[in-house]
């Protein structure tokens, strides 16, 4: 945590009200997302109690598991959400829309979101997606045709939670924390129910004073995937054994009903905060990436695309590592420019800096290492006075132009000079535009939106024997369709 | 009736386990904790009576399914145990011998538990006839903070060829060669607390400590069904930290000795009021994490809250604000009201310098 | 077959010919429905109790009360009395109605049940394993809340009147200090080192186990019947954990399960038998024939 976001926890913590840490969103927010609520039973890996779903904050979805230890009922409520998220996944994957490209391609106008929680609720997702994915339809264990297809998804959004900036599926505690911080700590913000508290409290109260009343878990019941201890001790264990008694399952409803209800409308007050903020600039940008992902999925599962394996391979592992590790950078990069408030705790920190151009010079023109002829090669000279701990030779962007390469040639007390290395056109000197001018204030940060450089990776065929050699691809088998679940 | 027992009261001290040291040894400088729990207060009860109930507990279920585990992998003479310790540590088929020491003969004292454990495993290093392979419940000692206390243990030890093993059986659950990477750490803390009281009984019996092996045995069930998985936990890091954390840990007598003589927690005898007194007389260190892992936590915090202490932001927090204690010096060298000590000099001016950034960000 | 659920023959006898027709019309339609007849029924039907001579006695003078009720227009009374009657003759019913008995075993008691499946297994054993051999080859119908008490209450059984039955389910004992090994149960007729648990004894007494349930298994396959799923199911989670006893995950075959098991019995045999032996022989010596059977302690603390 930088020592912006611990200032903005200390004055959250005084003025006894969350303060912000971002002037626009930064996450999308579909016009119509899917709310997700899981409940799992304690001390089990994976076997569901509960969901409220749905994306009509007036209408939740209620789907229980009477009994969570027999696997039939988890089955059946495996089938019934897929009856649920499925209609809704697949009710994007209409409108087209084709993107002008070297060679054009095609991709959903608009993509499903999922919202959960927290990340214990994608987690939840990643698991239940695991254990539902390799089931089939025949055999000896045979499931609804629907749950294996669920399972895929799940998979898919899980999978997608981990590329930052990735809104398909979003953790809501940590969509908040990027725009908000509360005067509790960050393990504490894992707490729906009081990060709320902090961010919009009552009426006349507090935040400090909502978030001891958002404590109490009779008022806001954990928002999952673990129940609280004193509900089954008190409440689930009984409603489970009326349960097995009587073969009504009404108690059990009520009992995680009321568990669920207050989460479901924290969730839909989040989402109306969250809209409440103006859409970044780049947010789109990333969305459209999420689309694609969404697009490819579609095709994949259309043609019949069998589950992802228990295990990555070597280099799918590997080239998947080195996606995440860009995502990061692009991401980071990407919020910085679009919100001065997060480009902040760069400058804090000496990589970024903000200043007003004081000289440029135009007209250099050098021979550029390991070519024959001189180019335009600009200096600009600003003056700045953020604390800047670059050193010559540092690459910098800038939010003029994010994709304009420049380099630190030195810094002289408060000024700092920067080589212009490229976006200035094609001709003899740089393009009218293409630099900026004396007196504009400009911010450098050594910050790269492109996500910097990827590793080149060998072709799967090419995998080297160390790591395995040539992977052979996932077939399904029929030892992990018949997996126990108990 | 030495002054521990007077803190107490007339009650019986609490058990330690390995999960309670562990939790001890991560917030090592909280004098508070370091005494309840030298002198076996049980907290639980101490922090419902001063109006601030622990924020956690376990859930029948996760309880039920933990035990039902255990006797799982301990069923029909530890079958399922032995066949994993033959497969990942190679255990000689021959060695199949166990013991419990639950109790003995019907006695399940402390201290003739206690007794019977160093009898077992001294005759097992000795590697004699009859030499065990398995010992089920052995109780352990350990010195924590100066006062020696017993370790209900939830583990079997283990010798292959003279050297000694720990024997973790954890109900979460292991999925595709994964599991809950805080869980593993939470087993693997509190595995290392028996590596080390096991090591410390051998060095109390002259034997070798290092025969106790740094290598955990940890046991869980595989994916989703309920078919034990073993994997060995390398403890060594866990190790080296507690053994560094319990020497750090303030030493009793030294609270001791700053504290009245009738100075006591008893719940019989005292009021709330009077117990939250005594309990706030002693020094505390809160953390958040301390949340998740000590029962009087929200007492702490609500401490915390008065005194507008930094602690509260999160550890990370603090250290970026330069380790400063309190959110109001904070905010105050950080617009100038309060004047910084030469010490506070650097992070004065940074906090100068990110208030005037915030400000204009927000303006 | 499925024979739970019977009705009875209707009661001839003049003191019970008033009784409820709902009873009688249930019999004519179970026995009817399920086409058996009356010969079979007439086994089943338990000698009539004390309990049910007392409740015929109790429903001939409540309807009696009734007629005398109505005779005088009572009408509060008689509906007080109907209401009773009512109750008696579902307590009637109640009493005739066998609970759902398979029709293997349908008269044996949960402490025979527990024998049963203890001389079919040949060592002592925990509570879990009793279930589940009850459950593989027997009625199932023993659940592990049974096997609490039971040990307690035959020792009480032995205390009040010693070998007064021809066995007891007894303790096993320690081979190191004689005390009641925890959770286990054993047959008092068994040689005294059987009933003893030395170090090695749970593993050898997990495999011979293991090998008597596969030799009951080729029995059954033998005599021309098949064992039950549960039968198999059980017999291979336990050669899952025998070296070599079944490959991967196969259904477990007998006779591979008791070569396997019998070649790692031969390696811990003699030391555990050994062991066992010396200490039975202790066991002679130092205690008396409580304690034989149901274990010496230092019972101190919370005792078991």
């Amino acid at each position: 945590m930088s020592i912006m976001s611990s200032y903005a926890r200390a004055l959250a913590a005084q003025e006894g009200r969350a303060q912000p840490v971002a002037t626009v969103r930064h996450v999308h927010l579909s016009a119509a997302p899917m709310v997700f609520i899981p409940l799992r039973l304690a001390g089990e890996a994976a076997a569901p109690l509960a969901a409220m779903v749905g994306t009509d904050p007036e209408n939740p979805r209620l789907l229980v598991v009477p009994q969570p230890r027999n696997r039939d009922l988890r089955f059946a409520f495996m089938a019934e959400l897929a009856d649920v998220m499925l209609p809704y996944i697949e009710g994007f994957a209409e409108v087209v829309e084709t993107v002008e490209a070297k060679t054009p391609y095609e991709r959903y106008a608009d993509a499903p979101q999922i919202l959960v929680p927290s990340r214990g609720g994608v987690a939840f997702t990643k698991l239940l997606g695991r254990s539902t994915r390799f089931r089939r339809a025949d055999g000896p264990y045979p499931v609804h045709p629907t749950v294996p297809v669920l399972g895929q998804w799940l998979t898919f959004f899980a999978d997608r939670a981990e590329y930052a900036g990735s809104s398909a599926l979003v953790a809501m505690t940590d969509a908040l924390a990027l725009h908000f911080a509360t005067g509790q700590s960050p393990m504490e913000d894992a707490n729906l129910a009081t990060q709320l508290a902090w961010i919009s409290p009552p009426d006349g109260q507090s935040g400090a004073k909502a978030a001891l009343a958002a404590e109490d878990p009779l008022i806001s019941p954990p928002a999952g995937p673990d129940t609280h201890p004193d509900f089954d001790g008190q409440v689930l264990e009984h409603a489970i054994r009326a349960y097995e008694t009587s073969g009504s399952e009404a108690q059990v409803r009520e009992a995680l009903r009321s568990q669920l209800t207050p989460t479901w409308s924290l969730m839909w007050h989040a989402v109306r905060l969250l809209r409440g903020l103006p859409e970044a600039a780049t947010v789109d940008v990333r969305w459209v990436r999420d689309r694609e992902q969404f697009t490819r999925e579609t095709a994949r599962l259309a043609e019949g695309g069998s589950p992802r394996g228990r295990v990555d391979s070597a280099v799918r592992a590997a080239i998947r590592l080195a996606d995440l590790e860009s995502v990061v950078q692009t991401y980071e990069a990407q919020r910085a420019f679009d919100d001065p408030l997060v480009m902040i705790e760069h400058r804090v920190a000496g990589k970024a800096f903000t200043g007003e151009v004081v000289g440029v010079d135009a007209a250099r023109r050098i021979v550029p290492a390991g070519k024959t002829r001189p180019a335009p090669r600009p200096l600009v000279t600003i003056r700045t006075s953020d604390p800047v701990r670059l050193s010559p030779g540092r690459k910098l962007f800038s939010s003029r132009n994010r994709k304009q390469r420049t380099e630190v040639v030195g810094i002289d007390g408060d000024l700092v000079v920067l080589q212009i290395n490229d976006q200035m056109g094609r001709g003899a000197s740089p393009a009218p535009g293409s630099l900026p001018e004396v007196g504009d204030v400009v911010c450098y940060a050594e910050l790269d939106p492109g996500g910097g450089q990827r590793p080149r990776l060998p072709a799967g065929e090419d995998t080297p024997w160390t790591h395995g050699g040539p992977p052979t691809p996932y077939t399904p088998t029929d030892e992990d369709a018949e997996e126990a679940w108990s | 009736m030495n002054r521990l027992d007077t803190l107490r009261g007339p009650v019986a001290p609490l058990d330690h386990n390995a999960r309670t040291i562990a939790a001890l040894a991560v917030n090592p400088g909280c004098d508070r904790r370091a005494l309840l729990d030298a002198a076996g207060v049980d907290k639980q009860k101490t922090a419902a009576y001063v109006g601030h109930p622990a924020p956690f507990g376990q859930s029948p279920f996760a309880i039920t399914r933990a035990a039902s585990f255990d006797a799982l992998v301990k069923a029909n003479g530890c079958a399922h145990l032995l066949r994993l310790l033959r497969e990942t540590l190679g255990l000689s088929i021959s060695e199949a011998a166990y013991a419990d020491i639950s109790d003995v003969g019907g006695n399940d004292s402390h201290q003739m538990r206690h007794t019977r454990t160093r009898a077992l495993l001294k005759r097992a290093a000795a590697g004699g006839d009859g030499s065990c392979t398995l010992f089920d419940h052995p109780l352990l000692k350990l010195t924590v903070a100066g006062h020696e206390v017993y370790l209900e243990p939830s583990i079997i030890a283990f010798q292959i060829e003279g050297r000694f093993h720990v024997v973790e059986i954890k109900s979460f659950a292991v999925v595709d060669d994964q599991a809950d990477a805080g869980q593993v750490a939470a087993a693997a803390r509190q595995s290392a607390v028996y590596v080390h009281a096991l090591r410390e009984l051998f060095a109390a019996e002259g034997l070798d400590p290092e025969r106790v092996s740094h290598d955990v045995v940890l046991v869980c069930p595989k994916d989703f069904a309920n078919h034990p998985t073993a994997t060995l936990l390398d403890v060594r890091q866990q190790l080296a930290a507690l053994r560094r954390q319990l020497s750090r840990l303030t030493r009793i007598d030294r609270i001791l000795e700053e504290l009245p003589a009738d100075f006591t927690f008893d719940l019989e005898t005292q009021s709330p009021d009077e117990v939250g007194k005594a309990v706030g007389s002693v020094g505390a260190r809160f953390a958040p994490e301390c949340l998740s892992s000590c029962e009087m936590a929200l007492f702490c915090r609500a401490e915390a809250r008065g005194d507008g202490s930094t602690d509260l932001l999160g550890r990370t927090a603090r250290d970026a604000l330069g380790g400063l204690e309190s959110i109001p010096a904070v905010l105050g060298l950080a617009d100038e009201s309060r004047p910084p000590s030469p010490e506070q000099l650097e992070i004065a001016e940074q906090l100068r310098y990110v208030r005037r950034l915030y400000t204009e960000a927000i303006a | 077959m499925p024979i739970s659920k019977l009705g009875t023959s209707p009661p001839t006898d003049e003191r019970t010919r008033a009784l409820s027709i709902a009873s009688c019309h249930r019999y004519w339609k179970t026995a009817g429905a399920s086409g058996i007849d009356r010969l079979l029924l007439g086994l089943l039907i338990r000698s009539p109790t004390v309990e049910l001579d007392a409740l015929e006695r109790r429903i001939a003078e409540l309807r009696a009360q009734v007629r005398a009720a109505k005779a005088a227009a009572d009408h509060a009374t008689v509906r007080l009395l109907r209401a009773e009657l009512r109750k008696t003759e579902r307590a009637w019913d109640d009493a005739l109605d066998p609970e759902p008995e398979p029709a293997q075993a349908p008269s044996l008691s949960v402490r025979e049940q527990v024998h049963q499946a203890l001389t079919l297994l040949g060592v002592p054993t925990a509570g879990k394993m009793i279930v589940a051999v009850n459950e593989a080859f027997f009625a199932g119908r023993v659940t592990a809340g049974q096997l609490t008490s039971l040990r307690r209450d035959e020792e009480k059984s032995f205390r009040t009147s010693p070998y007064a039955r021809p066995y007891y389910l007894c303790a096993a004992l320690t081979s190191e200090l004689l005390s009641p090994a925890r959770g286990l149960l054993a047959v008092s007729t068994w040689p005294a080192q059987i009933r003893i648990i030395g170090p090695l004894s749970p593993r050898t007494d997990f495999l011979t186990s293991a090998i008597r349930i596969a030799e009951h298994i080729a029995r059954l396959i033998h005599a021309g019947e098949d064992a039950s799923l549960a039968a198999y199911r059980l017999l291979t989670g336990m050669a899952q954990n025998i070296p070599g006893a079944v490959d991967g995950f196969d259904r477990a075959e007998p006779a591979q399960v008791i070569a396997a098991a019998g070649a790692e019995l031969t390696i811990h045999r003699e030391s555990d038998m050994h062991e066992r032996g010396q200490a039975a022989k202790r066991a002679e010596k130092q205690l008396d024939q409580v304690t034989r059977l149901f274990g010496a302690g230092l019972k101190t603390a919370r005792t078991a």
